[in-house]
């Protein structure tokens, strides 16, 4: 914290600060505005430039978010992306969480530690790599162009979010409560279920923004996998970009309707964002 | 009554040791596998399996609906490597991680230093600047054709107004520098995110006290901050070059790989020629060529990964 640095720096130094901080907030902020005046044009209104405030320079209106709600891919891609994102939250929470409490309080051959790196190696290997094996396998399953599909590879892919990130914060809980509850009686499981979970909520809920997110974004396995059914809101965007074209007033709507979801849920997750993003290398 | 206490101190002490050391061997049976296992073995057959079948492809001609039509040795490998499209992707994603990531380490490290300094209103700011990370990036490079468009694109006009005529859409390097500018608008926020932690960590302390040396801001970033959070900050800058190697969604969605081929990305290469042409042999030695190209850059990481995590 250099709380201390503030305080001492000359009303110049602060103005500079602040000139740089609403300037970089500007420019993270445009491109939502920019969406977000667009998606209450009408095309016409669109090629109006320099029409950017609502009531003064145009008339809003809600005719894009009705023509692309409309259109029956969107609430298809919309359905999908959410039971897809929450079902693969929900797989690595599930898969995650007891094997990261494993590696972060019990003793293995092999050092836990070496095998906290063998899932991170999961993450970092391109997956462009793996594209065919996984295309093949799903045909052979019969599992191409199902939600069930996606939702194994997202959690394949995402599991070491789940086991990183949580291995980092249980190894942080005092061991003296689960020790206590150690001698009052309590066996492993209970400790894992009833007191190191509970007191771990922050960190799962962080996690199952992490996961959502990523799941919600991805769009390789998307365009890869889905073909009619599972299609999700990524797959839904290359598509009409493809076979539509872009449309400023459209693109405005499927832009803001893919990219609000995850981006609320994370105002409610900063704490442990950092440590999470980083597999917990960097404690946040 | 003070050697009586000693006793008890140091025989207190003993046990907190005997503890310390039993602790880690006391005996729990079955169920650290039980609660480690399932995630191993889904782990297993999920990416050992793919990778290893990966390999298996590479060294066969596959026909769709066919499968395995014929070994056909190193002869995918060759093409590859005589392939020119395949280079210029590897040279395309070289150019654009080596453009993109440098400016995100730069400016979402100069961000978070500003934003650590706490001044009023830093909280918003963090959450302001943290929020591109959570945006898809393919709805942002789709979103970037309207930005970019020369029919009232707000960056191509802003363009105009201040005398700049960049032909982003138009020429290779126009495209190539949109889809650029977009990634650094979008991970910015990564690099940001983890410096804003790593500077958390400096105590005030240390600031006070190089403040009684110098009054310049800059020289306290150089000399204590910078080599204070440099290991967290190397790590944040190798997770992000490497998750830069796998980048699809936003130039596929902002120029599907044009104009021409300025930003086909090795990523976007081996979507096309696996799920457009099927030609799935090709397609996974392709991978297999990259993985080993950007394997240096993966040891690196892991290294300091695996220091960092213990």
């Amino acid at each position: 914290m250099a709380t201390s640095l503030w305080k001492s720096s000359p009303t110049r130094m602060r103005v500079v600060t602040y000139i740089v901080l609403v300037v970089a907030a500007i420019w993270v902020l445009v491109p939502f505005l920019w969406a977000v005046v667009n998606s209450f044009k009408d095309v016409l209104e669109t090629y109006t430039s320099g029409a950017f405030i609502p009531f003064v320079s145009f008339t809003p209106t809600l005719a894009s978010w009705q023509e692309v709600l409309s259109d029956p891919s969107v609430p298809l891609a919309l359905q999908n992306s959410t039971v897809i994102s929450l079902c693969t939250t929900a797989m690595v929470l599930i898969l995650g969480t007891p094997a990261a409490y494993a590696l972060a309080r019990y003793q293995f051959p092999i050092q836990s530690r070496d095998i906290a790196m063998w899932f991170l190696s999961q993450r970092v290997m391109p997956p462009a790599v793996v594209l065919v094996p996984f295309f093949i396998l799903m045909v052979n399953l019969r599992l191409i162009d199902t939600q069930i599909g996606l939702i194994l590879v997202y959690t394949t892919f995402n599991i070491a979010f789940g086991v990183l990130i949580m291995r980092d914060i249980f190894r942080d809980l005092p061991r003296e409560i689960e020790e206590a509850a150690r001698v009052d009686g309590a066996n492993d499981l209970q400790i894992f279920f009833r007191i190191a979970l509970p007191l771990s909520v922050d960190g799962l809920i962080t996690t199952a923004v992490i996961v959502f997110a990523f799941s919600w974004n991805e769009a390789l396995f998307a365009a890869t996998l889905a073909s009619q059914q599972a299609i999700t809101l990524p797959f839904n965007i290359l598509a009409s970009r493809s076979t539509r074209g872009v449309d400023f007033n459209t693109a405005a709507v499927n832009t803001l309707i893919a990219i609000v979801p995850p981006v609320v849920l994370s105002f409610f997750v900063q704490r442990y964002l950092a440590r999470g993003l980083s597999f917990g290398a960097v404690k946040g | 009554m003070a050697a009586v206490s000693a006793d008890e101190g140091r025989r207190a002490i003993e046990l907190s040791q005997e503890i310390q050391v039993a602790r880690p061997r006391r005996y729990a049976g079955f169920v650290p596998y039980l609660l480690l296992l399932p995630a191993v073995v889904w782990v297993i057959a999920f990416t050992i399996y793919p990778l290893i079948a990966a390999i298996r492809y590479s060294f066969v001609n596959y026909v769709l609906g066919q499968g395995v039509v014929e070994f056909v040795g190193l002869a995918n490998y060759a093409d590859v490597i005589h392939n020119a499209d395949f280079w210029h992707s590897v040279l395309i994603t070289a150019i654009y991680s080596g453009i993109a990531v440098p400016l995100e380490l730069v400016i979402g490290f100069g961000l978070a230093w500003f934003v650590s300094l706490n001044p009023p209103g830093h909280r918003l700011f963090r959450l302001l600047l943290t929020a591109p990370l959570f945006t898809m990036d393919v709805a942002i490079g789709y979103l970037g054709v309207t930005l970019y468009s020369p029919q009232g694109g707000l960056i191509d006009s802003l363009g105009h107004a201040i005398g700049l005529n960049i032909p982003w859409m138009s020429t290779a390097a126009g495209g190539l520098a949109g889809a650029i500018l977009l990634d650094v608008w979008l991970w910015t926020s990564f690099i940001f995110l983890i410096a804003c932690a790593g500077l958390a960590g400096i105590s005030d302390e240390i600031y006070e006290a190089a403040l009684l040396d110098t009054s310049s801001q800059w020289r306290i970033v150089r000399d204590i901050a910078l080599p204070l959070i440099w290991p967290v900050l190397s790590i944040g800058f190798l997770l992000r070059l490497v998750e830069s190697f796998k980048t699809f969604g936003l130039p596929y969605a902002l120029t599907s790989g044009g104009p021409g081929t300025s930003t086909q990305l090795f990523t976007t290469m081996t979507y096309l020629t696996t799920l457009q042409f099927f030609d799935f042999g090709h397609g996974a030695a392709m991978g297999i060529i990259f993985l080993l190209l950007v394997s240096v850059v993966l040891t690196i990481l892991v290294r300091q990964m695996r220091r960092a995590l213990d």
